[in-house]
C-alpha cells in the first residue's frame, strides 16, 4: 500500500529519517518495498504488507507504528491507544444482524446538518499523494479514516434512506437471488444468496454490498445533509469471495479479507465523526453499536531460551523487553516466562514463535550469524529411486543420448486438469515416448549445427496410467523406434560416472534454420588440419557458426581433409545464395594458398 | 552435510499440498485460478510446492520408528495455472531443503544456505542475509538475498543482492501435522526455484529453454 512520509511524519514529535532510511528500516525490519516515489514535496514508500500483517499494517498507523519500534522513536500519539468513547447513544437509528456469523459488529453514527463541500488543503494533499482523488470533504474524510488506521468506513445519505418516525434502520443480510445494486461506480452489480449486503430496513432496499461497496442511491452528493455513517466488521472469507465474484476489488474488501479486529471499529467510528464535524460541521445526534460478541483479550508468553535456541544467538531478557516495548506490547516477566498481552489489532501473535519473530526482526536479522550445521548423526541415507534415475542417466549419457524434459500434460490421459488456463493439452500424459518422438523431430533439423552424427534422447519423468503415478525412463534416437520403462525394468549392465557439467555461462543461439555445405580438399602433407580449418573459417567469415573436420587420408605425398561448415544467421533465415557466396570465399582463399578442391 | 533426497508425487493430496503446511482452506492460493485442480478427484491439486514432501518424509520416518534429526532435499517438479512467458513456467523445478533436530537454528539456516551458493557459484564470494517474510508453514519466515561476487559471476549478478529464495523455521503446526513432537525438536526449511536458480547461475535468458528439449540448449551443459 502506498504510505506517505509526510503522514507518518505527524505520528511523531521527531524528524523522521530519509525516506531512503526509511525504505531500510521496513525492508530489513518488516516488509519488502515494492518502490518509491516523490509527489511533490513529499515521498511514497509503496509498502507490500505481509498477508499475516494485513490485519494491522495496511494503514499509516500500521506503519508508524512498526518504525517507532525499528528506529526506537516513540509515537507522539497513538490513535488506537485510548478505548474510544461512543455516546451519546441514539435510537433515531438500529441496526438489525441477521447474519451474525459474517458480520460480527456494526456501528453507525449519525449526524444532522453537515456541509458538503471541497476539503481542506492537508486533506486533498494527503489523499492524493497516495493516488487517491478528492471527492468532497465527507467522502476524503471516510477515505482519510481507512488509509490513517485501516478501518473501512462508509457514509450514507440520510435523505436518501427511508424515515419512519423520524427513525432510520439497517439490516444486514444476505442478498436476494438476483437482487440488483447499482454501485458507487455507477454499475449495476447483480447479486447472489452468497453476497452480504447492508439493506434499509423501511425499503427493503440493499444500500450497500457488504465491506466491498456502497450503493449509488444513498452516496453522498452536494445537496446531502443529514448523514450516517458506518463502521462494521464483515467476515473476511465472504467479503473476499464477494469481491471476487462481482470482479470489484477495493481498498475496503481488501482489508477486510485480510482479516481487521471487531474492536477496530470504534475507533473508526469515534475518528469519523470527529472529524467530520471538524471539516463539515453538523451536530451528532449519537451513536449506535450492534456488537454481540465482543473480542476477548488474550496473552502469549515465552522464554528467551526458547527464542535463543530458535534463532541460534543468544538473546537476553533485556533484549527481549526491549522489542516488547518498542513494539507497544506490554508484557511482565515472571519466573523465566515473558507473558504478553497482545494489542487487540495484533491477530498475527498466536504462539510463542510468533512473539520470537518479533523479537528477532527488532533485534535484526544481520545479527544472526551463518552457523554450519551440527554434524549428522546418523548414516546418511540413500534413496534407491534417485539412485537408479542417476544410474540410468549415466548409463544413457554414456550411449550419447542427451537428457531432456518435455510437458506432462497432453492431448489424451486418464488424468484431466480441470482449469487449465491456456486450456490446451489438459490431461496428464501416459507416456514420455509421445513428446520425446516430437522433440526428436524438432532436434533433427539442428543435428550438423550440434555437431551430432545422430540425435538421441532420453527423458525420467512422471507419467499417469493405469490409475497410478510412476516414474518411467524413456530413450529415442534416429536410429531407433524408442524405448520406455519404469526405472526397475531397465538395467544398464555397466555405468560410467561423468563429471558434472564445467559449463560457466550459457550462451544464446540463433532460432533461424541453417545451412550445411562440405568441403574436401588435397593439401600438402606437412600442412595441419588445423591451418586448414583457421584458413576456412576466416575466409567464410560471421555466418560460419561452426565447422568440423569429418574425414582425412594421405595419398602419396598428398594430404585428404573434409570438413562439414555450418551457417547461421542471428537475425534471418539465410538464403543459398548466402551460403554459396560464403563458400565462394572459401574456394578463393584455400586456391590462393594452392591448396586443391576435391 | 547430511542431507539425503526425498520425493513425494507430483499429484497431490489437498492435505499434503496446503492444510498440513497450514494453509487455511479458505486461502486465496487454494483458489481455482493458482492451482490446478483434477477433473473426477476432488480435494487433489498438481503439487503447487515440494514442500508438501517435508511432511510425507518425516511421516513415513516417525511410522518407521525413526525420530528425528532428519535432513533431506528435494528437487521436483511444481506446478502453477498461468500463461508461460519468459520468467514463468506453468510447470518448473522447485528444490526443497528440510532440517530437523532438537536445536536446528535460523543460524543455522544461513550457515547451510550460505555454503549452498559457495558450493554452487565455486570460487566466488556469497553473503546471504534475510529480510522478514511470512509463509504459513514457516514461523519466523524469511526471504532469503544473496550477493556473489567473483570473476566468473555473469555480470547480471555480480555484486548485487538478489532475492534467491523463501525460508524460515518450520512452523509447529508442520511438525505436529508430520508427527513430530515440536516441544523436542524445530528445524528449517527453505525452498527455491531451480529454473531461476539455473538461469542466474548461467545467465539463461528466457526460464521456458528449460522445458524446450531443445539441444542447442540442453547440449551447452
Amino acid at each position: 500500500m502506498k504510505i506517505s512520509r509526510t503522514w507518518l511524519q505527524k505520528y511523531f514529535d521527531a524528524e523522521l529519517p530519509s525516506a531512503g532510511k526509511l525504505v531500510e528500516a521496513l525492508t530489513f525490519h518488516a516488509f519488502e518495498i515494492e518502490g518509491t516515489e516523490k509527489v511533490g514535496d513529499d515521498d511514497v514508500l509503496d509498502v507490500k504488507v505481509t498477508p499475516n500483517r494485513g490485519h494491522d499494517a495496511l494503514s499509516h498507523r500500521g506503519i508508524a507504528k512498526e518504525l517507532s519500534a525499528i528506529l526506537n522513536v516513540p509515537l507522539s500519539s497513538d490513535p488506537l491507544k485510548e478505548t474510544p468513547n461512543l455516546s451519546p447513544a441514539t435510537d433515531a437509528v438500529s441496526v438489525a444482524i441477521q447474519e451474525p456469523d459474517l458480520c460480527y459488529r456494526f456501528t453507525a453514527g449519525y449526524i444532522k446538518g453537515v456541509k458538503v463541500g471541497p476539503s481542506p488543503d492537508w486533506l486533498k494533499e494527503r489523499l492524493e499523494a497516495i493516488g487517491q482523488r478528492s471527492i468532497n470533504n465527507i467522502v476524503d474524510a471516510t477515505n482519510f479514516v481507512m488509509f490513517n488506521i485501516g478501518q473501512p468506513v462508509h457514509a450514507f445519505d440520510a435523505g436518501h434512506l427511508e424515515e419512519r418516525d423520524g427513525k432510520y434502520a439497517f439490516e444486514v443480510r444476505k442478498a436476494t437471488a438476483g437482487e440488483v445494486l447499482v454501485a458507487l461506480d455507477d454499475k449495476e452489480y447483480k447479486l447472489s444468496e452468497s453476497n452480504l449486503v447492508v439493506a434499509d430496513k423501511h425499503s427493503g432496499n440493499a444500500v450497500g454490498i457488504a465491506g466491498v461497496k456502497g450503493g449509488k442511491p444513498a452516496g453522498i452528493s452536494e445537496t446531502t445533509k443529514d448523514i450516517i455513517v458506518e463502521c462494521a466488521n464483515f467476515n473476511g472469507v465472504s467479503v473476499r469471495k464477494t469481491a471476487r465474484a462481482l470482479n470489484l476489488a477495493t481498498d475496503a474488501s481488501q482489508r477486510f479479507q485480510q482479516v481487521i479486529s471487531s474492536e477496530l471499529a470504534a475507533y473508526g467510528q469515534r475518528a469519523i465523526v470527529d472529524l467530520i464535524l471538524k471539516i463539515a460541521g453538523g451536530e451528532l445526534v449519537g451513536f449506535v453499536d450492534v456488537y454481540p460478541k465482543p473480542v476477548q483479550p488474550w496473552n502469549v508468553s515465552f522464554t528467551v531460551d526458547h527464542a535463543s535456541k530458535l534463532l541460534g544467538i543468544p538473546v537476553s531478557v533485556d533484549d527481549a523487553q526491549d522489542a516488547l516495548t518498542r513494539l507497544g506490547i506490554t508484557h511482565i516477566y515472571q519466573g523465566d516466562i515473558l507473558i504478553c498481552d497482545i494489542p487487540f489489532e495484533r491477530l498475527d501473535l498466536q504462539n510463542p514463535e510468533d512473539m520470537i519473530e518479533e523479537v528477532g526482526r527488532i533485534i535484526g536479522y544481520e545479527k544472526i550469524p551463518a552457523t554450519e550445521l551440527p554434524p549428522f548423526e546418523k548414516p546418511v541415507e540413500r534413496n534407491e529411486n534417485f539412485a537408479k534415475a542417476e544410474t540410468i542417466r549415466e548409463h544413457l549419457l554414456d550411449k550419447e543420448y542427451s537428457e531432456v524434459y518435455t510437458s506432462v500434460f497432453a492431448d489424451n490421459g486418464e488424468v484431466m486438469v480441470l482449469n487449465k488456463v491456456d486450456s490446451v493439452r489438459p490431461y496428464m500424459r501416459t507416456n514420455i515416448l509421445d513428446g520425446l518422438k516430437e522433440a526428436l523431430k524438432k532436434n533433427i533439423p539442428n543435428k550438423d549445427l550440434l555437431g551430432l552424427k545422430e540425435v538421441k534422447l532420453f527423458e525420467i519423468g512422471t507419467v499417469w496410467k493405469n490409475g497410478k503415478e510412476e516414474v518411467h525412463v524413456a530413450s529415442v534416437g534416429e536410429k531407433s523406434k524408442g524405448e520406455e520403462g519404469t526405472l526397475t525394468d531397465i538395467k544398464p549392465e555397466d555405468t560410467i560416472l561423468f563429471p558434472t557439467s564445467t559449463t560457466e555461462r550459457y550462451q544464446s543461439f540463433s532460432r533461424y534454420p541453417s545451412i550445411t555445405r562440405d568441403i574436401a580438399l588435397w593439401v600438402p602433407s606437412d600442412t595441419s588440419a588445423e591451418d586448414v580449418k583457421k584458413t576456412i573459417a576466416q575466409a567464410a567469415d560471421t555466418l560460419l557458426t561452426r565447422i568440423d573436420q569429418f574425414d582425412e587420408f594421405k595419398k602419396g605425398d598428398k594430404q585428404s581433409y573434409a570438413f562439414r561448415l555450418v551457417f547461421q544467421s542471428s537475425e534471418k533465415t539465410l538464403t543459398d545464395d548466402e551460403a554459396n557466396s560464403a563458400m565462394n570465399s572459401v574456394y578463393a582463399a584455400v586456391k590462393a594458398k594452392g591448396w586443391e578442391v576435391r | 552435510m547430511g542431507f539425503t533426497f526425498a520425493e513425494g508425487p507430483l499429484l497431490e493430496s489437498e492435505w499434503y499440498n496446503f492444510d498440513s503446511l497450514n494453509v487455511p482452506k479458505d486461502h486465496p492460493a487454494r483458489d481455482m485460478q493458482d492451482t490446478f485442480f483434477i477433473k473426477d478427484l476432488p480435494e487433489h491439486v498438481l503439487r503447487t510446492q515440494t514442500s508438501p514432501v517435508q511432511v510425507r518424509y518425516m511421516e513415513a520416518q516417525i511410522k518407521a520408528g525413526n525420530p528425528p534429526p532428519y535432513r533431506i532435499i528435494v528437487p521436483g517438479k511444481v506446478f502453477r495455472n498461468e500463461a508461460t512467458d519468459m520468467t514463468h513456467e506453468a510447470e518448473f523445478f522447485q528444490l526443497e531443503g528440510l532440517a530437523v533436530g532438537e536445536t536446528i537454528s535460523l543460524a543455522n539456516l544461513k550457515g547451510t544456505i550460505d555454503r549452498f551458493y559457495t558450493e554452487l557459484f565455486k570460487g566466488a564470494d556469497v553473503e546471504v542475509r534475510f529480510r522478514p517474510s511470512f509463509f504459513p508453514f514457516v514461523e519466523p519466515g524469511v526471504e532469503v538475498d544473496a550477493r556473489i561476487n567473483g570473476d566468473n559471476v555473469p555480470e547480471k549478478l555480480r555484486g548485487k543482492w538478489i532475492e534467491m529464495m523463501g525460508a524460515g523455521m518450520v512452523h509447529k503446526n508442520v511438525l505436529k501435522n508430520a508427527g513430530v513432537d515440536p516441544t523436542k525438536y524445530q528445524g528449517f526449511a527453505f525452498g527455491m526455484g531451480l529454473d531461476r536458480l539455473a538461469m542466474l547461475r548461467w545467465g539463461i535468458d528466457d526460464i521456458r529453454l528449460m522445458h524446450s528439449a531443445d539441444l542447442r540448449f540442453v547440449n551447452q551443459f
